[in-house]
């Protein structure tokens, strides 16, 4: 009978998972996807299966979002609990309906093998990890000549790489990491679902941010060149009063897609921002939202302006989110400017760049490194941060704010910026502005002038008629 | 199976009355005329078998050489295929030709940071400009556009004066562009209506796509709404079963009173 209950979920997957009700009765399987399996470890036992209780009592029941199946309850999952399925509809219902063995106990020998070999390989790289550690801890503890310190360094920087890698080789072909990531419960802090985020990242979403830059010419207008290595996401905050009663709503925030063009209304607001690194440790940022299409009649040609330009904003694996518009005093050099454009001028292409301030010099870090007792090498954890590097040396806003180069708007040139302050771009977003039925409000409301002027083509005077001999014309 | 009854005559008898019959002829009858031998076509003399001869020319080719001022829309060259692409401000046509996006002097060049194989046409502002431009460096642009303001700079301070209609709705021939409706039960506010392209007197889409919200501000102002139905609250479902009990009875309605035997009547 256990067997019976045990092929459950295949029978499920191979009927309409809706119709969960109807008993069927099967012939019992010894296998069954493994899927399944990776996920009893940790889930709770499952409520009862879904069959539809009054509307009354609806409201009050509390959903597993690893078990809703039906369109009703997983709207209600939604809406109630404000919280999102976990897996797929099939896997759900197979799992709303299956017997919770521990994951150990499982009576699937070849499955049991499979675990065993894999925790033997972890075992080993978790022994190589131990070693590396040491052998860097010894490395450290040298001392060298001068004049082969950069060798050194090399070697010892060269050596945490390996580190990093072999912290990645340990749980990546662990089942329940790679279940845990794809249903994006992943923990930032730890090394593996950092590098699968990065890959996942890299895969497709990076992608097409690099399209949208190099051809929307983001660079090399603004800046020479950027190899992105971490994600941004950006959102405006919807101002929008309540329909019912006008007072203002919690703003809910909208994603903008690279290189969307948002409405002037939407990006009146400060944006937040997701910055996601794949690396560990705080580091510190400046962010600069530059547009490169600021029409300039007299030189008929485009300036830049700068809308925001922040600086010390920290962020770290498990810290992204930087609202701009709530920034202290200590960071913000020029605080959020609408991105306007008049009637009839091209569209405008409003850069977020993210730049890395500089880290602390080489020899710097060192003798911090070598001051602070190493304690957490110890540990044989892998999941443990084991380094923790200075965020970086911070900027001085209110020195930034008296230098006039970098306090104005327009004119700003962002190249200038990364080359006096030593800054490194890391990352790169991009949305685009052009006149819409609410800028003239958006403009009004920020004062800025000019909201009523229009471009238009100018002339272009043709070429002088090219009149040929008088004969061709009789 | 039939006999043959007849015979043919021998070749004898054939030639004897030949020469029977030679004795009665009038004229000599010619003996061993010579043989003119007759050709067959051997060749086709039309059409596709003699390989198409060379057609006019199409008068293709660079219309404009290196270093010439061009305006947009000039031809720089025409081409079959893609022997030169387009570089910077010049588009390509729908034969592939080449043209200037922008006023200034031709440039033919190669970029191999942009395409290792592919001959560029492209168009530089000054004389002494060169294309390609070196690498990472901010492309030169123009803006082509001069500021004008705008005809009719008030739209918004009509919109807040909405409360006070004009008394001249009449359009003026100084200021045709804007005309006031009187408030009407419809339209308690007036209208401000302007000339849009297609000479209509309308309003913008934009006050088009926020009347419903305009109406619906109004009434709550009133203490009343103009929804048929309340707010939509995801998961309400008494109110969902409220209105499709209504939709229901209204649907079965529209049966009874149009449809209603038709539909029996197939049904049986």
């Amino acid at each position: 009978m256990a067997m019976d209950k045990m092929a459950r979920p295949l029978t499920q997957c191979l009927q309409c998972s809706r119709h969960t009700h109807k008993a069927l009765h099967i012939r019992t399987f010894s296998t069954t996807p493994p899927s399944r399996l990776e996920v009893e470890q940790q889930t709770p036992p499952p409520p009862p299966p879904n069959d539809a209780p009054p509307p009354a009592q609806q409201q009050q029941q509390q959903r597993d979002p690893y078990t809703v199946s039906t369109r009703h309850a997983e709207t209600q999952l939604l809406h109630h609990q404000r919280r999102v399925p976990i897996g797929s509809r099939r896997r759900r219902a197979a799992m709303a309906s299956t017997t919770q063995i521990p994951f150990s106990q499982l009576p699937y020998q070849c499955f049991q093998e499979a675990r065993a070999y894999l925790k033997e390989d972890r075992d080993e790289k978790l022994g190589a990890i131990q070693q590396q550690r040491e052998r860097i801890e010894r490395l450290r503890q040298k001392s060298v000549p001068p004049e082969y310190a950069w060798r050194h360094e090399n070697r010892v920087r060269s050596m945490l790489t390996s580190l990093e890698e072999l912290k990645i080789q340990a749980d990546i072909n662990d089942p329940i990491v790679k279940k845990t990531f794809e249903d994006g419960q992943g923990d930032m802090s730890k090394p593996i679902y950092r590098h699968l985020a990065d890959k996942q990242w890299r895969a497709y979403k990076r992608l097409i941010l690099m399209q949208r830059i190099t051809q929307m010419n983001v660079i090399p207008d603004v800046l020479p060149t950027i190899d992105p290595t971490v994600s941004t996401d950006l959102a405006f905050p919807i101002m929008k009063p309540s329909s019912i009663d006008n007072t203002p709503r919690l703003p809910r925030l909208k994603r903008i897609q690279h290189g969307d063009f948002v409405d002037s209304a939407l990006s009146e607001n400060a944006p937040t921002l997701y910055i996601q690194p794949y690396d560990k440790g705080t580091r510190l940022v400046t962010i600069a939202v530059v547009n490169a299409d600021v029409p300039n009649v007299e030189k008929d040609g485009f300036d830049y302006r700068c809308h925001f330009l922040a600086v010390n904003i920290p962020i770290s694996p498990t810290d992204t989110r930087v609202q701009l518009g709530q920034l202290g005093d200590d960071q913000v050099v020029l605080p959020w400017l609408p991105a306007w454009a008049q009637k009839g001028a091209p569209y405008q292409r409003m850069s977020v760049f993210i730049l890395q301030q500089a880290q602390q010099s080489r020899s710097q870090s060192q003798a911090q490194a070598q001051s602070q007792p190493q304690s957490q090498s110890q540990s044989p954890s892998v999941n443990t941060a084991t380094d923790s590097t200075s965020p970086g040396i911070p900027l001085d806003a209110a020195a930034i704010r008296d230098e006039p180069k970098y306090s104005t708007r327009l004119g700003f040139k962002l190249r200038s910026l990364v080359d006096r302050f030593a800054l490194q771009p890391v990352g790169v977003d991009l949305f685009r502005t052009k006149w819409d039925g609410s800028m003239e409000g958006v403009m009004q409301r920020a004062g800025i002038v000019g909201w009523d002027v229009e471009f238009k083509r100018k002339r272009i005077e043709p070429l002088p008629y090219a009149r040929k001999e008088g004969g061709r014309y009789r | 199976m039939t006999t043959r009854t007849l015979k043919a005559p021998s070749m004898a008898t054939l030639a004897c009355l030949e020469s029977a019959l030679s004795s009665l002829r009038i004229t000599q009858r010619p003996t061993a005329l010579p043989r003119i031998p007759q050709r067959n076509a051997s060749h086709q003399a039309q059409g596709r078998a003699n390989k198409a001869k060379q057609g006019p020319g199409k008068r293709l080719g660079a219309k404009k050489t290196g270093g010439e001022y061009v305006i947009p829309g000039n031809i720089i060259f025409k081409q079959r295929g893609t022997h030169w692409f387009p570089g910077d401000h010049c588009f390509m046509g729908r034969d592939h030709t080449i043209h200037a996006g922008v006023p200034g002097y031709v440039r033919y060049y190669s970029d191999p940071a942009r395409h290792p194989t592919r001959k560029f046409i492209g168009l530089v502002f000054e004389k002494d400009q060169h294309l390609p431009q070196p690498t990472h460096a901010a492309r030169r642009r123009h803006l082509g556009l001069l500021a004008y303001q705008m005809p009719d700079p008030a739209p918004s301070d009509a919109l807040s004066n909405l409360d006070a209609p004009s008394t001249n709705p009449a359009i003026t021939p100084s200021q045709p562009t804007t005309i006031t409706l009187k408030p009407t039960s419809n339209n308690p506010q007036g209208l401000q209506l302007s000339l849009r392209p297609g000479y209509q007197y309308r309003q913008s889409n934009h006050e088009i796509g926020q009347a419903a919200e305009r109406k619906e501000a109004a009434a709550q102002a009133k203490g009343k709404t103009t929804r048929a139905y309340d707010d939509f609250k995801p998961g309400d479902r008494f109110a969902a079963w409220r209105k499709s009990a209504v939709r229901i009875a209204r649907n079965n309605e529209r049966k009874a009173m149009g449809r209603g035997n038709k539909g029996k009547a197939k049904a049986k």
